[in-house]
């Protein structure tokens, strides 16, 4: 039995005047997931998070979290007061201080979480007195962060988390999300077009290109089931023609064919061999090149 | 806590508004004395053309306490300030630069988007409502001090008069800051509907009573002791088409 799911969208198209944001997104996040949403800079990661949250509104298709309509705007609010939020921006009230957004926003949750509130504070080291407009873009990072682990949210979205920060920082804020997930058990759903942090931290993975999911599933599926076939022939590679399912890329160029497979190598390898190459070699794919093989087989 | 937002965003508008309406109601007070001392040189006035018409005219209600405290504060000083406090408090909403930019943060919230425009507005309204009434106040209070008297039944005739008129400039503003998000824009239109509406007003001056700049003078109210309940209802009924179309736009926009 598969998992439930705490996000699910279906056909969701997203139209800024003749702007296509989305084009058929198809998205399903289940329950307890470390979900990485990866793509490149107005690939549709962010509109997609809009739209999750009731911020914007889809043109069509169906989108839900926690089984409740998001595009419902009474609805929306039972969805966000279960969910904890940071945007790409860091948004945050820039006249109030740490301590009075932290009040502020403490306000709206009845499930607030004071023993996390101290914890982070601390852990973070963020100064109560401090405006937000006087924090630097790591301590806005961690606030926002803060603001959103202790609503008791069953639910944390993350857009870009650690976008315009140093390494260090980027580190720690990454390591205290996952700490967190470990000891809450929450659903986490971030956008990243960091490779290597959607490596380090998420099980399920979703790859969005130009409003499209084009890839995705379990990140450790995705490793076993993308191959690199390459084949070498004794003179010009003949025209490669494969029926195989999962074939992502197919290039040639002189001597070699290099196919790329998202699913059934074996299959692929049977119909290669008939071919005649002299050798096939077939090895693993990395989740960036997977990312780049994806994206750019888009273009 | 939306309340303390809203109080954050717009304190220092309504405070140095507050500060300037008292300031200028006390001054004009505080000050009869002396322009008494005046009058009889006002006589020597002749009233030539449209401009030494309007002085006659304005010394004319000089010569009563009344008429003096209705001309330099109700229909000049209260109404041409108010109507600019009124506008500044209208600007500034969800999505303006007033917000710190925050607008994704205030929308991830779970509170309705017509929640958050509606305690802004009640917010604003408030503000706007002291501002109307406070300054006023001030002068049955500081009357005795000059030997006048003041009636606080005139007083707050004339702050009703003026707060349901100053909320047209306050929705008027309110909404196009639903419109624009920045803050200049719907201030200088604001303004810019109040500057034409005062001219119309001066350039008919026969129909000027019954205009907005009219309601919040309270022109007929000094002049008969009536409240201008149709310039009241039509300013009422202004006010809500213009928060409701606010609350209407906020409610379609994609952020």
């Amino acid at each position: 039995m598969s998992d439930p799911l705490i996000i699910e969208a279906a056909d969701l198209r997203k139209d800024y005047g003749h702007v296509e944001a989305l084009r058929g997104l198809n998205l399903q996040v289940p329950v307890g997931s470390i979900f990485g949403f990866l793509g490149r800079n107005g690939a549709g990661k962010t509109t997609t998070i809009k739209v999750l949250l009731g911020m914007a509104r889809p043109t069509s298709g169906r989108v839900r979290v926690f089984d409740l309509p998001a595009d419902v705007p009474e609805q929306s609010v039972h969805i966000r007061r279960r969910t904890g939020f940071v945007s790409e921006e860091k948004d945050l009230y820039d006249s109030m201080t740490v301590e009075e957004i932290v009040r502020f926003t403490a306000a709206f949750y009845p499930r607030w979480r004071a023993d996390l509130e101290q914890r982070y504070a601390r852990k973070f080291e963020l100064p109560p007195d401090r405006k937000v407009k006087a924090l630097s873009r790591g301590m806005r990072t961690k606030l926002a962060l803060l603001l959103a682990l202790c609503r008791g949210a069953d639910l944390l979205v993350l857009d870009e988390p650690t976008s315009g920060l140093d390494p260090a920082v980027a580190e720690e804020v990454l390591q205290a999300l996952v700490a967190h997930v470990a000891g809450e058990g929450l659903t986490v759903f971030f956008s990243s077009h960091q490779i290597a942090e959607v490596d380090q931290i998420a099980d399920r993975v979703a790859i969005v290109d130009h409003g499209r999911a084009v890839a995705g599933g379990l990140l450790e599926d995705l490793r076993e089931g993308y191959r690199r076939i390459q084949l070498v022939f004794d003179g010009e590679a003949p025209a490669p023609v494969f029926q195989s399912p999962g074939i992502v890329r197919v290039g040639r160029e002189g001597r070699v064919i290099t196919v790329l497979t998202s699913s059934d190598a074996d299959r692929v390898l049977d119909e290669a061999r008939l071919l005649n190459p002299v050798s096939v070699d077939i090895v693993p794919v990395s989740l960036k090149e997977i990312f780049l093989e994806t994206v750019t087989a888009e273009d | 806590m939306l309340w303390y937002k809203s109080w954050l965003e717009t304190r220092w508008r309504f405070l140095i508004g507050l500060a300037l309406l008292m300031c200028s109601t006390a001054g004009v007070i505080l000050i009869h004395p002396r322009l008494m001392a005046l009058m009889p040189m006002a006589d020597t006035i002749d009233p030539v053309g449209e401009l030494g018409q309007r002085i006659k005219e304005s010394v004319d209600l000089s010569r009563t306490y009344r008429g003096y405290v209705w001309s330099q504060l109700f229909r000049q000083n209260l109404t041409q300030m108010g109507t600019l406090f009124a506008i500044l408090l209208g600007t500034g909403g969800l999505f303006s630069y007033s917000s710190g930019g925050a607008a994704l943060f205030t929308l991830s919230l779970p509170a309705s988007r017509n929640r958050v425009v509606g305690v802004r507005a009640a917010a604003g309204l408030a503000e706007w409502l002291v501002l109307a009434f406070v300054p006023s106040l001030l002068i049955p209070m500081l009357s005795p001090a000059v030997g006048e008297a003041y009636g606080v039944g005139d007083v707050l005739a004339h702050s009703l008069c003026l707060f349901v008129g100053g909320s047209v400039f306050f929705s008027l503003a309110f909404l196009l800051s639903t419109v624009f998000p920045d803050l200049w824009r719907p201030m200088l239109m604001a303004c810019a509907v109040a500057v034409v509406l005062a001219i119309a007003g001066q350039a008919f001056r026969e129909i000027s009573r019954y205009g907005v700049f009219g309601v919040m003078s309270g022109e007929d109210y000094f002049r008969t002791g009536a409240l201008p309940w149709l310039g009241l209802v039509v300013s009422v009924a202004a006010t809500t088409v213009m928060l409701y179309a606010s609350a209407l736009n906020v409610a379609r926009q994609d952020f």
